[in-house]
């Protein structure tokens, strides 16, 4: 699916669907998968108990080096991940900037942003909080409001252990919505990114789809991502072969990983 | 002492069917036991006036050495209150888990303008806290308390109870506590034996059954014995379950010891504030 504009594309609309079309959870395709990675692995890897853990991450997955001299992107992207949250509480911030700091420095997590953020002279601070503003701007057009019955869920985390350990599959997401535990699938999760949307945004959201799938035992309805740079999405379908091609980049990954 | 399952995304029936079974024919913490470990920890910590936790982490992972004393966030704070949004929602006493989390976060405010709580009090930081912070909290508590409700889908017939108060026991004579971190109940049927659960944040470590019968033993010395405890690790869709019989009790209580040995021997190395103070 390809992105599209703001303008075209109602992000929740799209998420939520038709309910009576949902698909059916396959209560059975988590299991298969689990067992699919693990012969893979073996495959791979070997009998390596005593190999030191491969970690997957949507960066490894993709084969892509890891980004230097980006903090104040780091920065931006972890100022917009607390405005998604305040506005999954309800809060309209009135300072985008200012509240997203407080939230920062209140979490209680990325001491190093904080104080990165702290150190931070006067006008790379105020060009930062034009940048904030800009995104934020196109949060609230994005995703104007959560109904708490959607049971939104920010920063959900994964660690999925497999071959023993040896490999773990990790990754975040920044909003989940819809409760799992019925017939039909109807958990979707977005991503959310201040840069722009690009080819790796496919594998990032099937790889997202999959651990889910590992995680809770039922595969999620949508995966989505939105770019706060211009507010575009994409909204994928999770299906049967999505599931499928994330299994094929994780073995991917861990083989160039081990072979490094 | 044996880990008796693994489960990896468990569903209610199984995680309620396997939490809550397994023999118990007499009282696995006996009295002798009981006041063995009371007096072992006496003789580790007795003199030492300060006050000392021992939990399961520190049997896990060793006493603890933090380089900070502790201060209020958001991520502190999620499980106090999802504690007890988890259980508002559980109960139907608030529609949703966002509107609980608000709703307790007021509470707590409101305790602490009327002056009801205690110096360093999760409400008297909420009541500084600007709003944005306390907007935080109420989205941390809610997603928190929604891991815990998805993975135990409490129902109203009273087989599964969430945001159910942590276990703690004074040693008495001394100032040790030690606390058994709990987060659900699960009992089938009334007269059934007693499970217990609870949950942690990323992937069980290799000591993770350790960590259970610790909490076992705690609850047990609170009066709330179960028969087998579940450790649940919802990042990773993990689930362990232990007996919790003789051997885990001995076993539970050896490694208290063992803590409050390590705690009351001096150390080779300084923590980071040590060493900053000298």
């Amino acid at each position: 699916m390809t992105p599209a504009t703001p303008a075209a594309t109602d992000l929740l609309g799209a998420l939520r669907g038709t309910p009576a079309l949902r698909p059916h959870v396959d209560r059975g395709l988590a299991g298969g998968l689990r067992a699919w990675l693990e012969d893979g692995l073996f495959e791979r890897l070997g009998a390596r108990a005593a190999a030191p853990i491969v970690r997957v991450t949507p960066r490894l997955l993709l084969d892509d080096p890891p980004v230097t001299g980006a903090a104040t992107a780091r920065l931006r992207g972890a100022l917009l991940v607390q405005l998604l949250r305040l506005r999954v509480a309800g809060l309209e911030p009135a300072s985008p900037f200012e509240d997203a700091v407080a939230a920062l420095g209140a979490s209680g997590r990325d001491a190093e942003l904080v104080a990165l953020l702290c150190d931070l002279d006067s006008d790379d601070r105020s060009r930062l909080a034009a940048e904030v503003a800009a995104h934020h701007t196109v949060l609230a057009t994005s995703l104007p409001s959560l109904p708490a019955r959607w049971s939104p869920r920010c920063g959900v985390r994964y660690a999925i252990p497999l071959a023993g350990g040896a490999v773990v599959l990790r990754g975040d997401v920044d909003l989940a919505l819809g409760a799992s535990g019925g017939s039909r699938a109807c958990v979707c999760l977005v991503d959310l990114t201040t840069s722009t949307l690009g080819s790796a945004s496919d594998a990032t959201l099937a790889y997202l789809a999959l651990l889910e799938t590992l995680r809770t035992g039922e595969q999620p309805l949508r995966v989505a991502a939105l770019s706060t740079a211009d507010g575009a999405t994409v909204v994928r379908e999770v299906t049967s072969e999505l599931l499928a091609d994330a299994v094929e980049l994780v073995l991917e990954a861990v083989a160039r990983s081990a072979a490094a | 002492m044996t880990v008796v399952e693994r489960l990896c995304a468990p569903t209610r029936d199984v995680l309620l069917a396997r939490g809550s079974s397994g023999p118990r024919d007499h009282d696995i913490v006996s009295a002798r036991l009981a006041s063995q470990l009371a007096a072992r920890l006496t003789d580790s910590l007795g003199a030492d006036r300060r006050r000392h936790r021992l939990d399961a982490f520190a049997a896990e992972l060793g006493p603890a050495r933090f380089d900070a004393p502790f201060a209020w966030s958001a991520r502190a704070a999620r499980r106090p209150i999802g504690s007890s949004v988890a259980h508002d929602v559980a109960e139907g006493a608030m529609p949703d888990a966002l509107s609980a989390a608000a709703s307790e976060i007021e509470r707590l405010c409101d305790r602490a303008q009327r002056g009801l709580t205690r110096r360093g009090a999760l409400g008297g930081w909420l009541a500084d806290a600007p709003r944005a912070a306390r907007a935080l909290c109420a989205v941390e508590a809610s997603t928190w308390a929604e891991r815990l409700l998805r993975l135990v889908e409490p129902t109203h017939d009273g087989s599964i109870a969430v945001g159910i108060a942590d276990a703690w026991f004074d040693v008495p004579g001394t100032t040790i506590t030690l606390q058994g971190r709990l987060d659900a109940a699960l009992r089938p049927a009334a007269g059934a034996h007693l499970g217990l659960l609870r949950v942690r944040d990323g992937l069980p470590g290799a000591r993770a059954a350790d960590g259970l019968v610790v909490d076992a033993l705690v609850a047990a010395l609170a009066g709330r014995c179960p028969t087998r405890m579940v450790g649940a690790w919802p990042d990773a869709g993990l689930c362990l379950v232990v007996d919790f019989d003789d051997d885990a009790a001995r076993r539970a209580a050896r490694l208290l010891l063992a803590c409050a040995d390590a705690l009351a021997a001096p150390s080779a190395a300084p923590s980071p504030l040590e060493a900053m103070a000298a």
